[in-house]
């Protein structure tokens, strides 16, 4: 049978954001996946070097909606680094708290897709029902219900008052027993097990040699968290475990998730428990020294990392913002070879990508073996061309 | 059957959704609305222009004497806040010396006049 192409996005019903695919399929199976990333782009990494440390890391939050606290505490832990400052343990409690609070809206709102991309809509109103415990709680700490705006450099920006801390206690007893509900429905329900079992398949090695992260890579048996890794914030001192699962596909994923939601809500109590007393920041210079550094955060997606370089100034030099998604792309493109067509959305929402998050354009040439990126004028420029050949034709 | 038994338990109940606008939806104490200014607290400073990321705070000339700390003090400026250009992020709050610029927990108001100002 001939190979037909089928070109995905980047406007789709199925996809939320914009990414184009061109699967190359014989019949209903897959062959492979061409992939055409960076449809957006938002230069943010220049508007940011535009800002100082204080203006800056609103602007961060906004890389992207769902782990807006990881981007902001990536960065605020890099110029903190960069500066030598001792951040007090509130403060560092505080963070861990919201982060894993994030973890768990995260984590609870791909169930909630993942249901939704398997037709299973039900499961999606439970899971997003479920998920409004976790948003109230980040908005009685913080305000906000999705960016929270808790990080400054040296600290957090507001205190948790006796009050927050009670109600946020008071609401996980309900949480850990409807996760407890969708563990016993993962594992049980025909609607889920069908869709997921077997879908999506990667080895450890393959994970591995594909250079997958977070829960996609720990569903294959690779144990590789940054909080465990590289511990920040407070990970080194509290009791908690890296989840992996040995499925290696859509199910394990799944799996993983659900036992990191458990995890998450283990350590958020943990935190609240053991809420040290004490200020919640430190008196910060306003210019960092000149310094390189590689900032790594564990997201809900997998390993941030930001490279930030300073030059003595109050502004960033170069900040570069890996985000998990980015990493995890060519995991996808393995994955499907050999899959059926219509289990595309079930695989690719698997590693829950965001695409707001990975708007970086970079330009590799395979065969001179050279790698930069494109400046604006470039953009503008190619546009135009773009545009002009358009025109004529 | 866990699917099952969530459906009957879930029939019997109320439902989860707020009907607004019959039904209000709850606003924490922390949470943060729009921005307010206490006139008479505020001693003309600027940092909350300096700090603000999206520039929606511009100082406008405005003379009247204040009191800080015990003393009277001329303030020369104030700040005028763009109401759909601020993103509500509280940093005027948190660098605010005197506590004149807060984000009160009440619901931005919407419109679509990009020039309505708070002062």
């Amino acid at each position: 049978m001939t190979e037909v192409i089928i070109p995905i996005g980047p406007q789709h019903p199925a996809l939320k954001e914009p990414v184009n695919f061109r699967v190359v399929a014989d019949g209903e199976k897959i062959v492979r996946l061409e992939l055409d990333l960076s449809y957006n782009h938002r230069g943010i990494e220049k508007a940011a070097e535009q800002r100082d440390f204080i203006r800056v890391l609103p602007l961060l939050e906004r890389v992207c909606g769902i782990c807006s606290h990881s981007h902001t505490t990536a960065f605020a832990k890099g110029i903190e680094e960069i500066m030598q400052l001792e951040i007090p343990p509130r403060a560092q409690y505080i963070r861990t708290i919201i982060a894993e609070l994030e973890r768990i809206h995260s984590h609870l709102l791909w169930l909630g897709v993942a249901g939704h991309e398997i037709g299973f809509n039900t499961l999606f109103m439970w899971t997003w029902r479920d998920r409004e415990a976790v948003q109230d709680t980040l908005e009685e700490m913080s305000g906000n219900r999705v960016h929270y705006g808790m990080n400054e450099v040296g600290g957090v920006r507001c205190d948790l008052t006796p009050a927050q801390v009670r109600a946020a206690l008071a609401r996980l007893p309900l949480l850990e027993e409807r996760v407890q509900k969708y563990v016993g429905m993962v594992n049980e329900e025909e609607t889920m097990l069908l869709r997921f079992r077997g879908v999506g398949k990667m080895t450890k090695q393959e994970a591995l040699a594909y250079g997958a992260v977070g829960p996609t890579a720990r569903a294959s048996g690779v144990a590789c968290d940054a909080r465990h890794e590289d511990p920040y914030l407070v990970y080194a001192e509290i009791p908690w475990e890296v989840v992996t699962d040995t499925h290696g596909d859509v199910y394990g994923r799944t799996c993983v998730r659900i036992g990191e939601i458990q995890e998450s809500t283990k350590i958020v109590r943990y935190c609240l428990e053991h809420l040290p007393e004490g200020n919640i920041r430190v008196a910060t210079p306003k210019t960092a020294p000149t310094g390189e550094c590689l900032s790594r955060y564990e997201a809900p997606r997998g390993e941030l990392v930001h490279f930030i370089r300073t030059n003595g100034t109050d502004k960033v030099e170069r900040i570069d913002i890996r985000t998990p998604t980015l990493a995890n792309w060519t995991s996808v493109a393995m994955c499907l070879t050999g899959q059926n067509i219509a289990d595309i959305p079930v695989i690719v929402a698997a590693i829950d990508p965001c695409l707001s998050c990975t708007s970086r354009i970079t330009v590799i040439d395979d065969r001179e073996k050279k790698k930069n990126a494109i400046t604006f004028d470039e953009l503008r420029e190619r546009s135009r061309a773009r545009w002009h050949a358009e025109e004529r034709s | 059957m866990s699917v099952l038994s969530e459906m009957l338990v879930n029939l019997l109940r109320k439902p989860f959704t707020i009907l607004y606008p019959t039904e209000k939806v709850p606003i924490p104490d922390s949470f943060r609305g729009r921005v307010a200014i206490t006139d008479e607290k505020c001693i003309g400073c600027s940092k909350c222009s300096l700090v603000c990321p999206p520039q929606a705070i511009t100082m406008v000339a405005n003379l009247r004497e204040v009191e800080f700390k015990g003393k009277v003090l001329v303030r020369k400026k104030k700040p005028q806040v763009k109401v759909f250009r601020c993103i509500r992020c509280g940093l005027c709050q948190r660098h605010c010396p005197t506590g004149a610029i807060i984000v009160v927990p009440e619901l931005s108001r919407t419109g679509t006049d990009r020039e309505v100002v708070v002062t």
